[in-house]
């Protein structure tokens, strides 16, 4: 029915560019205590910041790379290569007239729609490793609401940010986030006070500007008692011939009723390996929310999870993953129930295309002496090409007789009827599988932002026109 | 094909002076299998060096996620001693399985007791019922083509190297073209001694269009006594061909036991397994199917009833090697006080196996606040044109169900019986064999009544 | 040449000949009606017009006013104004039949240019209440959990929409019960008029009280046997095909 062929790379080429490279400080390639001490001085950290990411580079050089259960790509990291820090060395600006024209430019050629940007000014956008604009909108500062870098985080509200800061994510989860406590650098810091409900979303921007160089961003957001917050983070990078890796933590706290829903649609260009880590906590009443894209990159290895501490807390993932050709979405959920009635949602859906694969990986965990626990988990699969790969691999513990859970995974193809039926009302074939891929996604899709669905359905129908003949 | 009509084996002549039982991994093998060719002895040899060169299983590989792997020490396990008569008398007085069979083999540590051989019908027709030992040497090319031909995937790789390297006797089954044995045929293996270990293995080939079902059995003689018990079975079905396999798992609760199955079904063969597993402190059953043909399917059941500190530990592997296959899992596992049950299962559908259909599903009863249950249901899908599913489910008994029963004056305790087993009933009734499905509801039964 | 026109058709499955030098003109302003028995390629027939990948045409031509449509795919045959109505319909999950439709007349619009939203909906509920369907089936996903009936209006629904040059009915009256055969058969008269040609396939005589055609031909064994006018349907009805499929199994070649 299809005939092989490889993805187009148009929306590749939407990252696929860059600009003269002007930075005051670069850490040169290759990572040692002496670059933790370099980003360290720079950053003007406090003594325990130094510490805590000289603490982190140990145990990051302690710990082995996950390859025993995960894919054998990951060796092609040569951590050597990598660039740890670079900076334009420019301050974060509050108006939109000061971000300089390159930058601008950037932000059209990636196509963020004009509406978009007149939220500007509650976005954080990283340019590099160093937020290069920053303006807090003034309603939200109004409303008590802290939205800045994880740097001035650190340095302006250290009562709340030492207080949070690693303790949803632990330096030595993993090695990658041993990694990125090492030499974080940019990121946001979001506090809600009680009882604030933020209307509009608040956007972030990431973008990978320089050869070998890998962005760690860190972002803590906390929500206090009652408040609710919307986070989006989207990003795409220059197309470059050595691969180049993203290694980002981001932690939740959402405090007793608090709401937290963070959105993420992932496009980077197909060279960047993308190895998050990301987990919220969830406190009484308290609820969680990742919505998760991932488009672009060559390994994307992301979990969100939730931790639901208190009674009735709430934890949601809901993914997308779409692997092309030489392409590895390697994405799943961890929901960590920990006290009684808590209840998670998991609902997973992939697109395999070409000699794409797709996994997917789960950890639910229901301790014993809990009741009233329940999760749902649901995978499906969809592949496109008989090249196309996709595995499904979760992990569910259950204790006691006060809980539930349910896993449920199909795989399934757009089958040559379909297609047929389509092109006989007069569609092209690669039109008719976009329909039909777009419908496969669609119910998930529909709980985005529009904006998000939107660029969501193009990226969708770009992928689609490559895989048919 | 001589000597069929011998009840008793050579291997059965009475040793005069016990010697003390040797451990398993301080003893040469070489002395364990002085009766078997030298080709087989070197095969043992090898294997006995793998066995040493292969690590422990670790918690951290896939494989042996959620496992009690420290529970897997074999330094205290023995050969067995030789039985004496009175023993090996009330072995076979308590080897009580099926009414009627087509023949039958005993063993208990690893010793032959007893063999009903087939009816003059089937062996004149060319069904062969034999001890492993005997096939080696008679039916060289067959037992070379398919024992252990399939490696041991699912984790157990050292163990399945152990085995065959400790590998003694079992029992040979070949059924010719077109040849159907209606009865069943049935195998015991029983554990005996003191910290007493077997290496149970069943040869089983299905010639072209043949049809058997064979039904094992895995006891104690002792409550009281530890043993260990690593099987493999290699069971080959050919095109099509029709297999039915059950395995009755009732060791005592202090064995630890590892058996290892490779299925393989051809074109348009079908293969039914049923796994029941009572029996064990820590019991592992992998169950490989591997579907080699066009129009094979596999029925892969299990059921488990796991009381106290037992631990289950199922790895399965649906292996869609050819276009056109099916496979068909479903396992259920009651799990009482501290029980703990994990498995771990893959469909794989490889590359061209298009127009697969694979379904997997797993569901958990919890009894008790302290009952844990693991599941890892996984899927590998290298072709297109597929239909997979599996499902997994923890929970527990109906409230409302429980309610009616109680509101018609039905005891808790029997009301929660009366649901468990229709909860286990679903997986064991798709066996269409009722003196066999008879048989596996009695053991459910008696595993209730010791509670 | 304002015809759809088949010369001398011949099509084979895996290596079966389903189709045997079939011959047809459906000129438009008329109505062609083909009966047949089971198994005697007329589903086959449908699907080789729109260009279905699986049936290889082993030779013969198929013109669309005088235009070889032969090498086309089916994509291409449909916005040249060739119309199918499946026998039995895909589905679609997930798309909508708002969004579905949308997506097949904005494929018949010159490049760069967009359907005009208020324009469409308007038309399309026009053509709803035609077929007495309920607005909020646009909402659906297309086809997926559809009864008999309404998948078949769903199909017509497409036909009133597209507007065709020529549209071949595939059994539209399999499933539907009597008030849903009315229903559907006032949608595919409504459309009748000198800038349409219609084929109807169908076993059942029945559907031809109500989509009363110009001429009947009657296909047996991959050939069109007996051409005629509508009381050809009805002596079908009374007599059966037995006395075609006996004449087809002794002398060939009839038509």
């Amino acid at each position: 029915m299809v005939k092989e062929a490889s993805p187009l790379e148009i929306e590749r080429n939407i990252g696929n560019f860059a600009y003269p490279e002007t930075h005051t400080h670069d850490a040169g390639v290759g990572l040692t205590e002496k670059t933790i001490h370099y980003i360290a001085d720079i950053k003007e950290d406090p003594d325990w910041v130094r510490e805590f990411r000289l603490n982190a580079y140990k145990t990051f050089l302690s710990k082995p790379m996950p390859t025993h259960w995960a894919s054998k790509d990951l060796e092609a990291i040569v951590f050597d290569n990598i660039r740890y820090y670079l900076s334009g060395g420019v301050q974060p600006k509050r108006n939109w007239e000061d971000v300089p024209d390159d930058v601008k430019r950037t932000f059209e050629r990636l196509g963020i729609p004009e509406q978009e940007r007149k939220f500007l000014a509650g976005v954080e956008a990283q340019f590099d490793s160093e937020a290069v604009y920053s303006n807090i909108k003034k309603a939200v500062g109004e409303q008590g609401v802290i939205f800045v870098g994880s740097r001035e985080g650190l340095k302006d509200h250290p009562e709340i940010f030492r207080k949070w800061f690693g303790k949803v994510i632990p330096t030595g989860d993993n090695k990658f986030s041993a990694l990125n406590s090492a030499v974080f650098s940019g990121g946001s810091f979001i506090y809600v006070p009680p009882g604030v409900k933020v209307k509009h979303p608040l956007q972030a921007y990431f973008r990978i500007n320089a050869e070998n160089f890998g962005q760690f961003e860190r972002t803590l957001i906390i929500c206090d008692e009652g408040s609710e917050l919307t986070y989006m983070e989207g990003c795409t990078a220059p197309k470059f011939n050595t691969a180049t890796l993203h290694s980002a933590v981001v932690e939740l706290v959402a405090l007793k009723g608090a709401k937290i829903q963070y959105i993420t649609v992932q496009n980077w260009s197909s060279n960047v390996f993308n190895l998050v880590t990301k987990r919220g906590l969830a406190h009484e009443d308290a609820e969680v929310k990742w919505i998760d894209c991932n488009i672009g990159s060559r390994l994307t290895m992301k979990y969100p999870g939730v931790i639901m501490k208190g009674r009735g807390a709430r934890g949601e993932v809901l993914s997308i993953a779409l692997a092309g050709d030489g392409q590895h979405q390697d994405t799943g959920a961890k929901m960590v129930h920990a006290a009684d009635g808590t209840t998670s949602n998991i609902i997973s859906k992939s697109i395999s295309i070409g000699e794409g694969r797709a996994t997917y990986r789960g950890l639910v965990q229901i301790p014993k002496h809990l009741k009233n626990c329940k999760n749902n988990t649901e995978c499906d699969a969809l592949l496109i090409n008989s090249t196309s790969r996709t595995d499904t691999y979760p992990a569910i513990t259950v204790r006691g007789t006060g809980n539930s859970v349910q896993h449920e995974a199909s795989v399934s193809q757009v089958s040559a009827e379909q297609i047929f039926y389509m092109q006989q009302r007069g569609l092209t074939k690669a039109q008719a599988m976009s329909l039909s891929v777009n419908g496969f996604v669609n119910d998930l899709v529909r709980q985005f932002p529009m904006e998000y669905s939107v660029e969501l359905k193009r990226l969708i129908e770009l992928e689609m026109e490559g895989s048919v003949g | 094909m001589t000597n069929q009509t011998a009840v008793l084996d050579e291997t059965m002549e009475d040793i005069d002076s016990p010697p003390s039982p040797r451990a398993i991994l301080s003893a040469p093998f070489e002395a364990r299998s002085a009766d078997l060719p030298q080709w087989f002895r070197d095969q043992q040899s090898a294997a006995w060096e793998k066995f040493g060169a292969l690590p422990s299983p670790n918690r951290k590989d896939q494989p042996w996620r959620f496992s009690s792997v420290n529970a897997l020490d074999l330094s205290p396990y023995n050969f067995g001693a030789p039985l004496s008569q009175t023993e090996r008398d009330e072995v076979l007085e308590g080897s009580t399985g099926l009414d009627e069979v087509a023949g039958r083999l005993i063993f208990a540590d690893d010793q032959l007791l007893r063999r009903d051989p087939l009816p003059q019908k089937l062996l004149a027709a060319g069904v062969i019922l034999k001890p492993l030992e005997r096939a080696i040497i008679e039916h060289e090319d067959l037992f070379r083509r398919h024992f252990m031909a399939q490696p041991a995937t699912l984790g157990s790789a050292k163990f399945a190297a152990l085995h065959e390297a400790l590998v003694t006797s079992g029992t040979f089954v070949y059924v010719p073209k077109g040849v159907e044995v209606e009865l069943p045929i049935e195998i015991f293996h029983w554990l005996h001694g003191e910290n007493a270990s077997v290496f149970p293995h069943t040869l089983l080939i299905a010639d072209e269009l043949a049809k058997v079902t064979v039904i094992e059995h895995f006891r104690s003689a002792h409550s009281d006594r530890a043993g260990f018990a690593c099987g493999v079975n290699d069971l080959v079905v050919g095109r099509g061909a029709k297999l039915n396999y059950v395995c009755t798992q009732n060791w005592n609760e202090k064995a630890l036991a590892i058996q290892i199955n490779s299925t393989s079904v051809e074109r348009e063969a079908s293969a039914l397994s049923l796994n029941v597993n009572l029996g064990g402190a820590y019991s592992r059953f992998e169950s490989l199917s591997r579907l080699t043909g066009e129009g094979a399917r596999s029925d892969m059941l299990a059921v488990c009833v796991a009381d106290n500190a037992q631990e289950f530990d199922a790895r399965t592997l649906q292996d869609h090697a050819s276009p056109h296959t099916t496979s068909d899992l479903l396992y259920k596992n009651a799990l009482n006080d501290r029980a703990r049950n994990t498995f771990g299962g893959l469909i794989r559908v490889e590359p061209h196996a298009h127009f697969t259909d694979a379904y997997q599903t797993v569901r958990n009863l919890l009894l008790s606040d302290d009952a844990e249950a693991n599941s890892m249901p996984g899927l590998e899908i290298l072709a297109d044109n597929v239909k997979c599913s599996h499902g997994a489910t923890s929970g527990q008994l109906s409230e409302n169900e429980m309610f009616y029963l109680l509101s018609r004056g039905i005891s808790a305790p029997v009301a929660k019986q009366l649901l468990v087993s229709g909860f286990l009933n679903e997986v064991v009734d798709r066996l269409d064999h009722p003196a066999i499905t008879g048989h596996i509801h009695e053991l459910i039964e008696e595993k209730f009544a010791r509670r | 040449m304002n015809q759809l026109s088949i010369q001398d058709l011949r099509v084979s499955i895996a290596e079966q000949e389903i189709i045997r030098g079939l011959s047809l003109a459906v000129p438009k302003g008329e109505v062609h009606a083909i009966m047949g028995p089971n198994g005697s390629g007329k589903s086959t027939l449908a699907k080789v017009l729109a260009g279905h990948p699986d049936y290889k045409v082993v030779s013969g031509t198929i013109e669309m006013d005088g235009e070889n449509i032969m090498e086309l795919e089916p994509d291409e045959r449909s916005r040249k104004g060739l119309f199918l109505a499946f026998q039995y319909p895909s589905e679609i999950p997930g798309v909508t039949i708002a969004n579905f439709l949308r997506a097949a007349v904005q494929a018949r619009l010159p490049e760069g240019e967009e359907l005009e939203a208020t324009e469409y909906y308007a038309k399309l509920y026009e053509k709803m209440d035609l077929l007495e369907m309920d607005r909020s089936f646009t909402s659906r996903s297309v086809n997926e959990g559809f009864s008999g009936g309404e998948k078949k209006r769903n199909e017509i629904l497409q036909l009133a929409m597209l507007q065709p040059k020529y549209a071949v009915l595939d059994e539209t009256d399999s499933g539907l019960d009597i008030d849903a055969l009315k229903v559907v058969a006032n949608g595919v008269n409504a459309m009748r008029g000198p800038n349409i040609g219609i084929l109807v396939i169908t076993h059942y005589q029945r559907l031809l009280d109500y989509i009363v055609p110009d001429h009947v031909h009657v296909m047996v064994q991959g050939r069109i046997v007996r051409s005629g006018g509508k009381e050809l349907a009805l002596e079908l009805e009374e007599k059966g095909y037995e006395r075609y499929e006996a004449a087809e199994v002794g002398e060939p070649a009839l038509a």
